[in-house]
């Protein structure tokens, strides 16, 4: 992605110089800037070199899990023990000679190795109990990896193994022994995942805990009291849209984001509002949940749209769902085929108008603030 | 260079730490089967449907459930919603060899287990009193065991027509660990240290 931002980059500054807006000294000084921040960035190898990794550390797992009987099991655990020291030590190597990618992947490898060992301990000696237990244990060895070697990927891998324990004890395929281990127990995991995040430098870990944390919420809401969770969930999210709006940078001060956090509050408003909707259809409630769910993609639209364009997308998305998901359950029984069509057309008409003008008045707004 | 020795150390110290939890683990579990005391339990079939799960069998024992009135000290309870717990089960030899519960306690036992007694801990899950007939569900996390890979099968079938048994250590706190599974008389697997 950064990559295609220094191509462009160099397009524009050469037409920038060649229409006389830059002299060649800064047009050279700002393509160096630029590929010096490409290089630095989570480029294409970072990438290649960590979907590697997860498909190594897959491999180990599955290696394990298959109760290989061709080699003793002590050799085994001593391969898995080599790989972990191997792993943590060789990645600090590596990473000291500055191949941070190669250095990461192999903490990764690492950090799946001792996953490995406890279902391989478990396996040895028929233990049954506490899978829950293990899991959490696995989580806290990585967390304490990522907060040594002040590691964003294994920050985000203990997010993952968090997620999946969660997702684990919610759907109940997890075994516990623990009062203690309810899926309440995510919560100040969540939180201190967010902390070692900051010292670890992993906005991707911070990301991820905001989304797995809506993902809660929802099943919370969910399983119990669709419309009081989701009301609720609604209101705070539009809090904090309405907060990271007023004081951005303060907000993301905080949470340090990249100024994404409106996209999080709106994408946590959409999902409480599609829970409400799905719990008030067919009652008279339903159009005013939809008229509100409307409102507050124009209102997100119109606040923060010019300045984030995944935001955009995210609520050009949803206003076209909603207006198909209020066709579908007001009006679908009073029209055809052919008055479908035609509603399709006028709707399709009024999004182009909206995003048109929005787009020019997001233009204009720009326009002026280089202008002053 | 100074930063880079720093954290090849501080890496060093992390892979021992994380490789000194993962022994102490399994010497923790080689100590259970080497010191603890052996009983012989008596493994009842189970319903095929959850008998196997990829490649270990699923363990039931005639110990898995009790009758209500064994736990002695329940009355002591108040609540009727009793949260997951452990309870120590008096385990005693009986004629046939195997070892069957003489009695078990949500506390520590009133007196200490007898010469052929062995106290082994288990976990009853939260249970409403009010809605329970008669008996408890007790896991002792022996109920798994692993096999060669496609090996479970044959043993499923065996396990209906014949009785199967589970050698099993038990540790003087009470934990319990898979020592052999046991074909009648036969021994079918038997585990070493490590």
């Amino acid at each position: 992605m950064m990559a295609r931002y220094v191509v462009r980059l160099r397009q524009d500054v050469e037409r920038w110089t060649k229409a006389g807006l830059i002299d060649r000294l800064t047009a050279a000084k700002l393509v160096a800037d630029a590929e010096r921040r490409d290089r630095n960035s989570f480029g294409s190898g970072t990438v290649l070199a960590m979907m590697a990794t997860l498909l190594l550390g897959a491999a180990i797992l599955i290696f394990v899990a298959a109760n290989w009987e061709a080699f003793p099991r002590l050799l085994r655990v001593a391969v898995l023990f080599a790989l972990i020291i191997g792993g943590y030590v060789g990645g600090a190597v590596l990473k000291s000679r500055d191949h941070d990618a190669f250095g990461e992947a192999a903490w990764i490898v690492a950090a799946a190795a001792f996953g490995a060992s406890m279902a391989l301990i478990g396996q040895m000696y028929h233990m049954s109990g506490d899978e829950s237990a293990a899991m959490l244990t696995w989580c806290a060895a990585t967390a304490v990896a990522a907060l040594v070697l002040r590691s964003g990927p294994l920050t985000v891998a203990a997010v993952g193994i968090a997620d999946a324990w969660l997702a684990g004890s919610l759907l109940g395929g997890l075994r516990t022994l623990s009062n203690l281990e309810t899926p309440l127990l995510f919560l100040p995991i969540a939180a201190a995942l967010f902390a070692i995040s900051y010292w670890t430098r992993s906005q991707a870990a911070r990301h991820l805990i905001l989304l797995s944390l809506v993902a809660y919420v929802t099943w919370l809401a969910a399983d119990g009291d669709a419309f009081e969770v989701g009301f609720l969930m609604a209101c705070v999210s539009a809090g904090i849209f309405a907060v990271a709006h007023i004081a951005p940078r303060e907000t993301d001060n905080i949470v340090r984001i990249n100024g994404r956090l409106p996209l999080h509050a709106l994408i946590a408003f959409l999902v409480a509002m599609a829970l409400i909707q799905v719990e008030l259809e067919g009652g008279p409630g339903f159009i005013i949940a939809a008229a509100v769910t409307l409102a507050g993609i124009v209102a997100a639209l119109l606040l923060q749209g010019p300045q984030s364009r995944g935001l955009r997308g995210l609520a050009y998305l949803a206003f076209a769902i909603e207006l198909c998901l209020i066709y579908g359950i007001t009006m679908g029984t009073m029209l055809g085929t052919a008055g479908f069509f035609l509603f399709a057309a006028v709707l399709l008409g009024i999004l182009a108008a909206l995003i048109i003008r929005l787009e020019g008045r997001m233009g204009r707004s720009q326009a002026e603030r280089s202008g002053a | 260079m100074n930063n880079g020795k720093k954290l090849v150390l501080s890496a060093l110290l992390l892979a021992l730490v994380q490789v000194g939890f993962l022994g102490w683990m399994i010497v923790g579990r080689a100590a259970v089967l080497r010191d603890g005391r052996e009983v012989l339990l008596k493994v009842e079939p189970v319903d095929p449907r959850d008998l196997l799960r990829g490649d270990y069998v699923i363990l039931n024992y005639d110990i898995s459930r009790l009758p209500l009135s064994m736990i002695a000290d329940i009355g002591e309870v108040r609540h009727d919603l009793v949260p997951t717990h452990s309870v120590t089960v008096r385990l005693r030899r009986e004629e046939d060899g195997y070892w069957r519960a003489g009695g078990a306690w949500l506390k520590t036992p009133p007196n200490p287990a007898g010469a052929d007694e062995v106290d082994i801990v288990g976990q009853v899950p939260s249970l409403n009193l009010a809605h329970v007939d008669g008996e408890v569900r007790v896991t002792y996390g022996i109920e798994r065991f692993y096999v060669p890979e496609g090996e479970g099968r044959a043993i499923e079938r065996d396990m209906r027509v014949r009785p199967f048994g589970v050698r099993a250590a038990v540790s003087s706190s009470g934990t319990a660990q898979v020592k052999a599974l046991m074909d009648g008389e036969n021994m079918l697997f038997e585990e070493p240290l490590y």
